[in-house]
C-alpha cells in the first residue's frame, strides 16, 4: 500500500500536466489562428487596394477579382472555423488566403504599372493628336479669313458707283 | 454684315474648332461629375432561382435551400461581406436608417469581390438540428448551414397573433471602405421569416 502512495501522486501530477499541456496548445492554436487570421486580412486588403489602384490605371481586373474571390472564401471560412473553436482550420484557411492574397497584390502593382504605362503613351498620342488638331484649326482659320478678306475687299472695290439719274 | 461682323464668326468658328480639336485631351485631364447613383443590390431568392417559394414552414431535419445575390453598382470594384444571422421576433434587426448593424453574432458569412455592374450570387442551405418545444415555447439549439454546424440556443414564444414559433435567417451587407481601412455595415439587409410549427 506504501509503495502505492508514490505511483499515485505521480499519475495525479501527470494528468495535471497534461491537462495544463492541453491548455496550453489549445492556447497556443488559437494564438496561431489569430495572426494567421490578422495577417490573411491585412493582405486582402492591400491586395484589394492594389486592384482598385490597377482598375483606375485602366486595367483590366476581372481575372485578378476572380482569384481573391478563392482567398476570399477561404478568409470566410477561417472566421467561421475560429468561432467555431476549430482553430487548426482557421489557422490553415488563413494561410491559404494569405498566400492567394500575396500573389493577387503582386499581380496587381505588375497590371498597374503596365496600365500606367500605357496610360502615359494613350495620354501623349492623345495629347499629340490634340495639338495637331488645335494648329490646323489655327492654321485653317487664319487663311480663311484671308482668303476671305482679300475675295471681300475685291468684291467691294470691284463695285461700281450707280448714278441715280433725278428729273427734277 | 460688314468686316468686323464677318471676323467674330471667324474667331467663333476657329475656336469652337479648336475645343473639338483638344476635347480627347480635355477629357482626360478634367474630370466630369457623372451624376450617378452608387448603391449595392442585395437580395434573397427561393429555391427555384425566383422570388418566390421561400422557406416558410420549417421542420427539424429537412434541408432548405435559398440564394442569397449581391450586385455592385459602386463605380468601381467592390469587398463585400454578407454575415448570415439567426434571431428569434424579440432579438434586434438592424437599423438601416441610421447605420446600425444588428449586435447578434453572424454564425456564416460570405467574403468576396464584384467588379463595378456586376453581380454575385451563392446558394445557401439550412437545416435544423436540434429543436425542442413545449406548449407555449420553442427552443432551436442547433443549425447547420451549408453543412457546418452552429450552436444556436434561441428561444421564441409562441406567436398568438400569427400562430406559430417564429425565427427570422436574415443577411446584412458589409462594405469594405478604403478610407476608414475597414469594413462598414452598408445599410442593406434581407430576410426570411420561419415559422417552426409544424
Amino acid at each position: 500500500m506504501a509503495a502505492l502512495k508514490p505511483v499515485t501522486i505521480l499519475l495525479a501530477l501527470l494528468v495535471f500536466a497534461s491537462t495544463l499541456f492541453v491548455f496550453n496548445t489549445s492556447a497556443l492554436s488559437e494564438n496561431v489562428a489569430t495572426s494567421a487570421i490578422e495577417k490573411a486580412e491585412g493582405l486582402m486588403v492591400s491586395a484589394y487596394e492594389a486592384v482598385l489602384e490597377a482598375e483606375r490605371a485602366g486595367a483590366n481586373v476581372s481575372g485578378l477579382l476572380a482569384r481573391l474571390k478563392v482567398a476570399g472564401e477561404g478568409l470566410a471560412q477561417a472566421h467561421i472555423s475560429y468561432r467555431l473553436g476549430d482553430f487548426d482550420d482557421a489557422a490553415r484557411s488563413a494561410d491559404l488566403c494569405s498566400q492567394i492574397g500575396e500573389e493577387a497584390r503582386v499581380e496587381a502593382y505588375e497590371l498597374r504599372g503596365l496600365a500606367l504605362e500605357e496610360a502615359v503613351q494613350c495620354f501623349r498620342w492623345t495629347m499629340i493628336r490634340s495639338i495637331l488638331g488645335v494648329a490646323i484649326a489655327v492654321g485653317a482659320s487664319y487663311l480663311g479669313w484671308r482668303i476671305f478678306k482679300r475675295r471681300y475687299f475685291r468684291r467691294v472695290l470691284g463695285m461700281k458707283p450707280e448714278v441715280i439719274s433725278s428729273e427734277s | 454684315m460688314n468686316l468686323e461682323e464677318y471676323r467674330t464668326v471667324f474667331a467663333v468658328t476657329s475656336l469652337a474648332l479648336m475645343l473639338v480639336a483638344a476635347a480627347p485631351t480635355l477629357s482626360m485631364v478634367v474630370a466630369f461629375p457623372r451624376g450617378v447613383e452608387r448603391f449595392s443590390e442585395l437580395w434573397v431568392l427561393g429555391p427555384n432561382h425566383m422570388a418566390e417559394g421561400y422557406p416558410f414552414n420549417v421542420r427539424v431535419g429537412e434541408e432548405y435551400r435559398v440564394f442569397v445575390g449581391v450586385g455592385n453598382h459602386m463605380g468601381s470594384s467592390s469587398y463585400y461581406t454578407v454575415y448570415v444571422k439567426f434571431r428569434n421576433p424579440s432579438q434586434p434587426l438592424p437599423e438601416a436608417s441610421n447605420s446600425t448593424p444588428s449586435p447578434l453574432p453572424p454564425l456564416y458569412e460570405f467574403r468576396f469581390f464584384i467588379v463595378d455592374g456586376e453581380g454575385w450570387e451563392t446558394p445557401l442551405a439550412f437545416t435544423f438540428l436540434e429543436v425542442s418545444r413545449s406548449d407555449d415555447s420553442c427552443f432551436v439549439s442547433q443549425m447547420s448551414i451549408n453543412d457546418v454546424v452552429f450552436s444556436v440556443d434561441s428561444p421564441s414564444s409562441w406567436d398568438s397573433e400569427n400562430n406559430g414559433f417564429y425565427y427570422q435567417l436574415f443577411f446584412e451587407l458589409w462594405l469594405y471602405d478604403v478610407t476608414s481601412r475597414s469594413f462598414q455595415f452598408h445599410d442593406r439587409f434581407v430576410g426570411i421569416w420561419l415559422n417552426m410549427t409544424i
